[in-house]
């Protein structure tokens, strides 16, 4: 097969992929685009939006479509790390022996939607950490390899915040993206209500398997990308920290964290999954910039006189990454800029 | 194909390459032509100032110079390497290529290029051979060669005009002995009547009015006016008289001493309502009411720290260096420091107008009091609230108590007494000890010298760092931000 012939599949995959989403989704491309390449790239996304947007919705449906199995687990303060991970119990061979037996929890699965993951305690939060990280999960002294490939979509509601607690930094800088999910505009609205109030049930296809999205997830890294696109990346990310000497303005006076190395990780690993989705075979600098705010925007931690400014990180990234690109051709002359 | 042997299309690539760094060629050779071109016109200009000393070469010169000038730019640019990798990028952007062609070239060469390479290459070269003529480098006029045609225009009019005259670049002489030099010959005509032309007093009179003036000189007889004419304007008081230049001297001299005495009185026409401090304070002023330090215009800002270095290196003033600072700051893009520094020299400036008004000040006792040095003495000694504006330290902090630094003490009474801490993180029940916050006194109607703006950023990390020490217990946290928050709504 030809290297033109793999990327045409996988334009192919990921378009059909989303087809099967926007059957039962009303708008929202972007967000189906960054969940889509989240998946490819191999990384873990939180959705963040109002109730009844239709997130769970759309993590349910992108789970319909592949061959995968799919586990929910609602997230609520009496959650235990073991209703996730799973437990060793007492069972009695027909022998009459009693032995523990590891019972899996819904961790097991390969797409893993956590709801409303914000409504867990820290504790039972902190047991998806080492799966989404190491693909394993070790519970009695045994790490347990998670089935490949291994995908968390979490949501969490920002308004309603009373009884809940706010993800820490360290389980945040797992997510690849963190996608806000926006309220649908009137032509949407009215085609989520005729999609939705009448008697048609929306059937969706399976339409990839678990291999090839593995497959996938290896071309995806092959794609090139160049050196000045990689350094605007590094650039961007330190562009995030305050201390950095070319950090903007903005940066300094509103930031207390900047992102982490993951930060660049996610940007480039995305930047090369939308490469391929639009049927290119390297990287640009477009694409860093389309998803720029996705892989940085829980990864910018804002300082009090941020929070207190009321200032939109994404407005923030976007400023960040304008300087970062500045910074790029600094030095260089007018005519090579 | 195996990522180890050579790409084909590569050269495609390269040629592309090659044809964008010759337009970058070109484009620079444009760019430092016409600077050459605007330097060397100066020189020109120059050169055809100096026609008359020059002479004949004058006008080949310049024209030898503005045309070198302006070929040694062209060939600079010309020659000026273009690194492939920019030009690259350069053809990226200008057809829209994204990044193809810059990549395809850096992985072409790569022993650890992936299949996918191949195909990029592959693409980039479909794409380039589809691709239409167009400009890739933009022309970028410099600012000098912008105002080329000014001395151009004045090097054609200086060398179609005749030649300037220069000046002799000589100083009058008034050594002594010089002027008995130029005494002796007067002292030997000692006539008047050489004078070719008549003195500017004398000017006035018509000729008829001379004759009947020495007429009356005469006794009103007219009789001896058959005599020699040249005697009747012989001015004997001037020419026994020798110039006296030292008595100028010392006449100078004595006026000068009378210029200082006058200093020392009273200045009764001097406006301080006009004085430097005055007028940058009023610019401060406007400068930065009700704007956040990240919204006032750096350049605004920059122009006010210049002019204040600028009084600072004229008066003698010792504010320069917080103007200087002021400016590294802003160049740092640093705007809350920058009003920092500009608070403090406005503090020297105004600490130096004070001192200056003593003394001469029409305030007489009162604003001697007010100087610099009088300031320790204040809390002792004749400080009632009468001989004060107010207290120091009142007005420049919320709160109250008087502080001996000029940004007050607000750290060091929240570490050292933390006002609620029963139990860290709640707060106990019933009344609560708080600050009052609003000004009291005379100093609530006073303005504060200190800009608002200025130390609002310093107490909020501040409390920002209170709250993140937890020197503040859990309870008071949203009320604390909240307060700051009002007060930058303000």
């Amino acid at each position: 097969m030809t290297q033109d012939t793999r990327v045409r599949d996988f334009v192919a995959a990921f378009e059909g992929l989303r087809a099967e989403v926007e059957k039962v989704i009303v708008g929202h491309r972007d967000i189906i685009n960054h969940v889509l390449i989240g998946m490819f790239a191999g990384g873990h996304v939180l959705l963040e939006g109002v109730p009844g947007l239709g997130k769970t919705l759309l993590i349910k449906t992108l789970a319909e479509g592949l061959e995968l199995s799919f586990s929910r687990i609602q997230f609520t303060p009496d959650l235990m790390p073991a209703d996730i991970i799973g437990t060793n119990i007492i069972v009695e061979d027909p022998d009459g022996r009693k032995h523990f037996q590891f019972q899996p929890g819904p961790v097991f699965g390969h797409i893993l939607l956590a709801d409303e993951i914000n409504r867990a305690t820290p504790k039972t939060q902190s047991a998806l950490l080492e799966g989404m990280q190491e693909a394993s999960i070790t519970v009695g002294g045994a790490s347990r390899p998670l089935p490949a490939p291994f995908f968390v979509l979490a949501t969490q509601n920002p308004i309603e915040m009373e009884g809940t607690y706010p993800l820490p930094e360290a389980q945040l800088d797992r997510f690849l993206f963190k996608l806000r999910v926006r309220f649908p505009a009137i032509e949407e609205l009215n085609a989520i209500i005729d999609r939705t109030t009448q008697a048609r049930v929306v059937s969706v296809d399976r339409v990839m398997s678990g291999a090839k999205v593995l497959g996938f997830r290896e071309l995806i890294r092959e794609v090139p990308i160049a050196s000045h696109v990689r350094d605007l990346a590094s650039t961007i990310i330190m562009a995030t920290h305050p201390a950095w000497q070319h950090a903007p303005e903005a940066a300094r006076r509103f930031v207390r964290y900047g992102a982490s190395p993951r930060g660049a990780q996610a940007l480039v690993l995305g930047a090369k999954v939308r490469a391929l989705a639009e049927g290119r075979f390297n990287v640009s600098v477009e694409d860093l910039k389309a998803l720029a705010a996705p892989a940085l925007r829980h990864r910018v931690i804002l300082n009090f006189e941020g929070e207190a400014e009321g200032i939109d990180i994404d407005t923030l990234v976007g400023q960040i990454v304008e300087s970062a690109e500045a910074v790029a051709v600094q030095g260089k002359e007018a005519f090579l800029r | 194909m195996s990522p180890e042997g050579p790409i084909e299309g590569a050269p495609t690539l390269e040629r592309l390459v090659a044809r964008v760094a010759a337009q970058v060629r070109r484009r620079r050779a444009e760019h430092y032509a016409l600077r050459g071109a605007f330097w060397s016109s100066i020189a020109a200009v120059v050169v055809l100032l100096l026609k008359t000393p020059i002479g004949g070469w004058a006008l080949p010169l310049a024209g030898g110079l503005f045309v070198a000038g302006t070929l040694g730019g062209l060939l600079w640019g010309a020659f000026k390497r273009t690194p492939s990798p920019d030009a690259a990028r350069l053809a990226d952007r200008a057809w829209g290529l994204e990044d193809r062609v810059a990549t395809a070239l850096e992985w072409a060469g790569r022993p650890d290029r992936t299949p996918l390479v191949d195909a990029l290459v592959t693409d980039a070269i479909a794409r380039i051979d589809k691709l239409e003529p167009r400009v890739a480098a933009r022309r970028v006029i410099p600012r000098d060669g912008r105002f080329l045609p000014i001395p151009l225009a004045l090097a054609v009019i200086l060398a179609l005009a005749p030649p300037v005259p220069l000046p002799s670049g000589r100083l009058p002489d008034f050594s002594a002995e010089t002027e008995d030099a130029t005494a002796e010959p007067r002292t030997d005509s000692s006539l008047l009547e050489d004078r070719k032309q008549p003195l500017a007093k004398d000017r006035m009179k018509s000729p008829s009015f001379e004759e009947r003036d020495f007429a009356s000189k005469m006794g009103g007889t007219g009789a001896s006016m058959s005599g020699d004419l040249s005697a009747i304007f012989k001015d004997t008081a001037l020419s026994s008289q020798r110039p006296d230049f030292q008595s100028f001297l010392k006449k100078g001299d004595e006026r000068l001493k009378l210029l200082e005495q006058a200093d020392r009185l009273p200045d009764l026409q001097s406006d301080f309502t006009t004085s430097q401090y005055k007028m940058v304070f009023k610019k401060s002023k406007a400068l930065s009411s009700g704007l956040r330090p990240d919204q006032i215009s750096p350049q605004k800002l920059r122009e006010l720290l210049e002019e204040m270095e600028r009084l600072g290196r004229k008066g003698g003033g010792n504010w320069g260096s917080d103007a200087a600072e002021g400016m590294e700051a802003l160049e740092g893009g640093q705007p809350d420091r920058a009003m920092e520094a500009m608070q403090r020299a406005l503090d020297k400036m105004r600490a130096q107008d004070e001192a200056g008004r003593s003394g001469k000040g029409l305030k007489g006792g009162r604003e001697s009091g007010r100087t610099g040095t009088s300031r320790d003495r204040r809390g002792g000694e004749g400080g009632g609230p009468e001989d004060q504006d107010f207290g120091e330290g009142e007005g420049l902090l919320p709160g109250k108590g008087r502080s001996g630094s000029p940004k007050g003490e607000a750290t060091q009474r929240l570490r050292s007494t933390p006002y609620d801490v029963g139990v860290e993180g709640e707060s106990r029940r019933g009344r609560k000890d708080g600050f009052d916050t609003n000004l009291t006194g005379r100093a609530g109607a006073t303005a504060s010298r200190l800009q608002y703006l200025g130390v609002i950023g310093q107490y909020r990390k501040m409390m920002e760092d209170a709250i993140t020490r937890e020197s503040v217990p859990r309870d008071f946290h949203s009320q604390i931000k909240d307060y700051f928050q009002a007060l930058d709504e303000r």
